[in-house]
């Protein structure tokens, strides 16, 4: 909390934005996550897994990749490095005490249009800045409580109705958890499909009506051992990264030494991480305003669908997924043109799950990726 | 009840649950152990060790959901007209102890939100209109016997220690455990001793923070890690825990052989999937998925790293282990597994147990986990929930003139309060594969085998079944895959399937009703034998256990196959057989063991992919 209270003091003035709000911000309440993670390990101490960061970076940068769904061994730190996300998260200004995280756009939008209601002036709307919201759906969530339902207390104490926003209304405009999502029910990921494909969560039950935005950014982890994930939620998830033990000795003595470290003391140890955690923060937050500044060629686009032609993926997902994962990981890289040699790096994070299953296939996904990127490449170079 | 002190053999397992107490970030102890060796009866005895007022909750194996994690207790809210919460049994373990017998047999969501708690340290209870988080940092203490099948690995994976498994066979302990129930023992020979172990357990607590370690004795366990093929890289963190646990019981200020061979073998050795002496191959390395393409950012890499590395200087010499480490390593191998290797091939299989996306939650059958909104004539309705959603609306409902007309005290309850039960249920088919891989197969046609094979798994992928594999070859039949949704590993199996040796066809079906047997425990009701082979079998049963006795009469060998398959027919198994048999070499006996199957005979050559996918679910 101090940490993210000093980050926040830092990234709004460094923006020099509303100075009043500058000084709002220590005081800044985290809507999601007030009473769950009281510490987390520090994302930047995390040892190897380059994958799985970049991707959650690059979700970070451009919300619009779609999430991330990692996968892979037990005990490799897949749940340590998301619930660390929320440390070096950006900030982002919403209408003051929104349950729904809205933008002052947003918000005179919605209540604007309600019956009877006068027209809001958006300058009068105050707002505040709040850490990227991380919500944390538990395997035993009920619905009424991922939808929001009527406040139960309210209700037998007085007879009000009133709405009880849910876990969808925490997380727009942020991150959505579910680890071990291949073990979620079929109805909650039937209305985790839903809410994702509309960006709206719409609750309907006797006088109570509500539709509010719900766009977050889904990221999902588990163990393939454990179960499949349904093709249509796999479909989801922009990226897929894949996580292993490392095996490396050196590597393995060096995070169990930071995790004993931690353990010791966690406050220590998050304090003397805060110089690297800072930094990396504002490197997102610069790559999140160099976004709008990245071009792509013409050419580079071709490429792409030539490569999601030649792997035989259905429908656009994929081509869109690499084009915005290539932007963000150029802005991410301080560069304003997307190049292929960007494609490549990321291109197996995209399309790795998006290839069609076939059990008597031996190759692995990534190699099919990686060798039909060489032929693409290769015509591209003999054309040029 | 017998004290801690009191329990006779099973000193590993003490041992553990010593380091337990002393160092309780171990997170667990578990316990696998046959019937009657008295493992719960030491689990119960845990208690007697542990600070007074520790709580110790015992978990029913029939819990359900809201118990399990907590919720609305109705009877307090209403009476209130306030939200009263009621703690869940994970949350009343807090600071204490979780103790589960049948550790395996536990339900597979269950398990599931142990697993959350563990990882997490408190219960998120996002249900019924609360939001809440409650703490429950506990000890899990589980038993089970390994004949009613393996825990999850995912959850071994959050408990620091497995002690390995031993079947206690020793009489003259056995008389002595009889003894103590008999009442023998001087009660207060008892307390003496537990206060004695309590304080020992107190100082050593003291003493954790005092002990130290080299960086070459974590090297080694970390080293040691790896060449067994433990997955994951939070097991390092739990064998360096246990040996320091162990070393503050001994009030040493530094770790020494001692306790490095015993974290090697209650939290390494029961984790292991290979064999040390032997050099990985590269698919074992990559286990599951091949490396990642690890072109590292090294600027990302530069940048995470913290600035001064500490270890950066000691990366040359990480490939050698210390002479020292890999003596203690046999050493804590050889005295655990004497001639057991099979427990190492185990824990490697294991891996796969089925996923329990096999379970489906319906409306009528199975295990009560949860009330949901749903239709009142599409299930059983669920009272007490539906009262729960309908209780806040009451106010709001009565003053609605349409409902004027009801008598005051009555309750106004809508459709839309209607909740019914979802039961849990494995749901879908298990396959069971039953792969020839005998000599002659080799020279059939394997490949249209698992071709076949192949395209059947793909359709099980899609229809969320199970499948297994069996291969038989040689003397005895082997399960390659128990029953599992992970059709990727058993493409794998079926890839590296090596073939040749005689056929032992008796002992596959032995085999596969076994497995049969086991799935329906777990509630998989519909079976199939999927038999890929060409119906000579020429190895008796008792090959498997007996030297010598590969060759049996013709007329006995047809014996054993009838009667295996008239008990597996009247056991509602259906199965489908694939002849794989070239044309002009045939006698015959495939169709004859559909026959005696009661199932479907397919001519391999003839049979095309698709037809066999379509008769497998007809």
């Amino acid at each position: 909390m101090t940490q993210t209270a000093k980050a926040a003091k830092k990234t709004s003035s460094a923006k020099a934005k509303a100075p009043a709000e500058a000084k709002a911000a220590p005081e800044v309440k985290k809507p999601t996550s007030k009473k769950k993670q009281a510490l987390a390990f520090p994302f930047t101490a995390i040892v190897g897994q380059e994958e799985m960061k970049l991707s959650l970076i690059l979700n970070i940068i451009d919300p619009r990749i779609g999430g991330v769904l990692v996968m892979g061994h037990r005990g490799t730190g897949k749940s340590t490095t998301v619930r660390a996300l929320a440390e070096v998260l950006p900030l982002i200004t919403r209408v003051k005490d929104d349950i729904y995280n809205r933008t002052v756009e947003q918000y005179v939008e919605a209540e604007s249009g309600k019956k009877g209601a006068a027209a809001i002036n958006p300058a009068d709307v105050k707002t505040e800045q709040i850490p990227v919201p991380v919500v944390d759906l538990p395997l035993g969530a009920t619905e009424d409580r991922v939808c929001g339902t009527i406040d139960i207390e309210k209700a037998l104490t007085s007879g009000v109705k009133a709405f009880e926003p849910g876990l969808l209304a925490q997380s727009n405009r942020g991150f959505l958890y579910i680890d071990e999502v291949n073990l979620l029910d079929d109805h909650l990921v039937d209305v985790l499909l839903d809410v994702a494909a509309s960006g709206k969560n719409v609750v309907e039950r006797e006088g109570i009506s509500i539709r509010h935005p719900a766009r977050f950014v889904l990221v999902g982890s588990g163990n393939p051992e454990e179960g499949e994930l349904r093709p249509q939620l796999l479909d989801r998830f922009g990226l897929h990264a894949r996580i292993i033990t490392i095996n490396d000795v050196a590597k393995r003595v060096d995070i169990v030494k930071r995790r004993r470290e931690y353990d010791e003391d966690p406050e220590a140890y998050l304090k003397k991480c805060t110089r690297e955690q800072q930094k990396l923060q504002k490197k997102i937050v610069a790559a999140q305003e160099l976004l709008t500044q990245v071009t792509m060629d013409d050419k580079v686009l071709t490429d792409i669908a030539r490569l999601c032609m030649n792997l035989g993926i259905d429908g656009h997902r994929g081509e869109l997924t690499i084009t915005r994962t290539a932007y963000a990981f150029a802005a991410y890289k301080g560069q304003t043109t997307v190049t292929m040699e960007h494609v490549k790096e990321i291109a197996g994070l995209c399309l790795r799950h998006r290839l069609r299953k076939d059990p008597l296939e031996t190759v692995d996904a990534g190699e099919k990726i990686d060798r039909e990127l060489a032929k693409v490449l290769g015509e591209a170079e003999a054309t040029a | 009840m017998i004290a801690f002190t009191d329990i006779v053999g099973m000193d590993l397992a003490k041992q553990a649950l010593m380091l337990l107490a002393v160092d309780p970030s171990l997170g667990g102890v578990v316990i696998p152990s046959a019937v009657g060796s008295g493992k719960s009866t030491l689990a119960r005895a845990f208690a007697d060790i542990l600070p007074d007022g520790t709580p110790f909750v015992e978990l029913p194996l029939n819990v359900t959901e809201d118990r399990l994690i907590g919720g609305v207790d109705l009877e307090a809210t209403l009476a209130s007209g306030q939200r009263v919460v009621q703690h869940g049994v994970l949350s009343k373990a807090h600071k204490g102890v979780l103790y589960v017998d049948s550790l395996s047999l536990l339900d597979s969501s269950a398990v599931s939100h142990i697993m959350d708690a563990m990882s997490r340290g408190v219960v998120l209870v996002e249900r019924e209109g609360l939001s809440e988080v409650h703490p429950a940092s506990f000890m899990l203490v589980g038993t089970y016997d390994p004949s009613d099948g393996e825990v999850r690995m995912g959850l071994l994976d959050r408990i620091g220690i497995i002690v390995p498994f031993t079947a206690q066979n020793d009489y003259r302990a056995r008389k002595k455990i009889v003894n103590i129930v008999m009442g023998t023992r001087d009660r207060e020979d008892t307390d003496d001793e537990l206060r004695m172990l309590r304080g020992l357990i107190e100082a050593a607590k003291e003493q954790l923070s005092h002990v130290s370690m080299t960086n070459e004795q974590i090297k080694g366990l970390i080293q040691t890690a790896i060449s067994l093929g433990v997955e994951g890289n939070r097991v390092d963190i739990f064998a360096i825990r246990a040996a320091i646990a162990s070393a503050a019981l001994a009030q040493r200020t530094e770790v020494d052989d001692e306790d490095l061979k015993l974290a090697m073998k209650l939290v390494l050795v029961p984790r292991a999937t290979r064999m040390p002496e032997r050099e990985a191959t590269e698919e074992e390395m990559a286990q599951d998925e091949p490396p990642p393409p690890e072109e590292e950012q090294p600027e990302a890499e530069d940048e995470n790293a913290p600035p001064d590395n500490p270890d950066a200087d000691a990366e040359e010499e990480q490939e050698e282990t210390p002479d020292m480490i890999e003596e203690l390593m046999m050493d804590a191998m050889e005295t655990e597994l004497p001639d057991n290797i099979l427990n190492i091939s185990l824990a490697s299989k294991k891996k796969a147990k089925s996923g329990s996306r096999g379970e489906a939650l319906n409306n009528r059958r199975g295990r009560f986990v949860r009330a949901q909104e749903g239709e009142m004539k599409s299930g059983k309705v669920a009272l007490i929930p539906t009262l729960i959603s309908a209780a806040p609306w009451q106010h709001s409902r009565r003053q609605d003139k349409k409902m004027s007309g009801r008598p005051a005290g009555a309750l106004i309850i809508n459709k839309e309060d209607v909740k019914i039960k979802k039961f849990r249920d494995k749901s879908g088919t298990l396959f069971i594969f039953m792969v020839d891989a005998s000599g002659s197969m080799a020279l059939n046609r394997m490949r249209q085998a698992k071709g076949a094979v192949a395209s059947l798994l793909q359709n099980a992928y899609v229809h969320r079944d199970q499948v297994a594999l069996i291969s038989f070859r040689g003397k005895q039949a082997q399960v390659l895959l128990p029953p599992s949704q992970s059709v990727d590993r058993a493409k794998r199996e079926l890839d590296v399937l090596p073939t040749g040796g005689g056929t032992p066809l008796a002992s596959a079906l032995f085999t596969g009703w076994e497995t049969a047997k086991q799935a329906r425990t777990k509630g998989i009701s519909q079976i199939m034998f999927v038999m890929i082979t060409d119906g000579r079998g020429n190895i008796p049963l008792k090959a498997a256990y007996e030297l010598n006795a590969e060759k049996a009469p013709k007329e006995e060998l047809e014996k054993e196959i009838e009667a295996l398959a008239l008990s597996i027919q009247a056991d509602g198994v259906a199965s489908i057989v694939i002849d794989t048999q070239m044309n002009y070499l045939s006698r015959g006996e495939a169709p004859k063991l559909a026959q005696k199957l009661g199932g479907r005979y397919f001519y391999l050559p003839n049979a095309k992919a698709e037809q066999i996918v379509e008769a497998a679910l007809s």
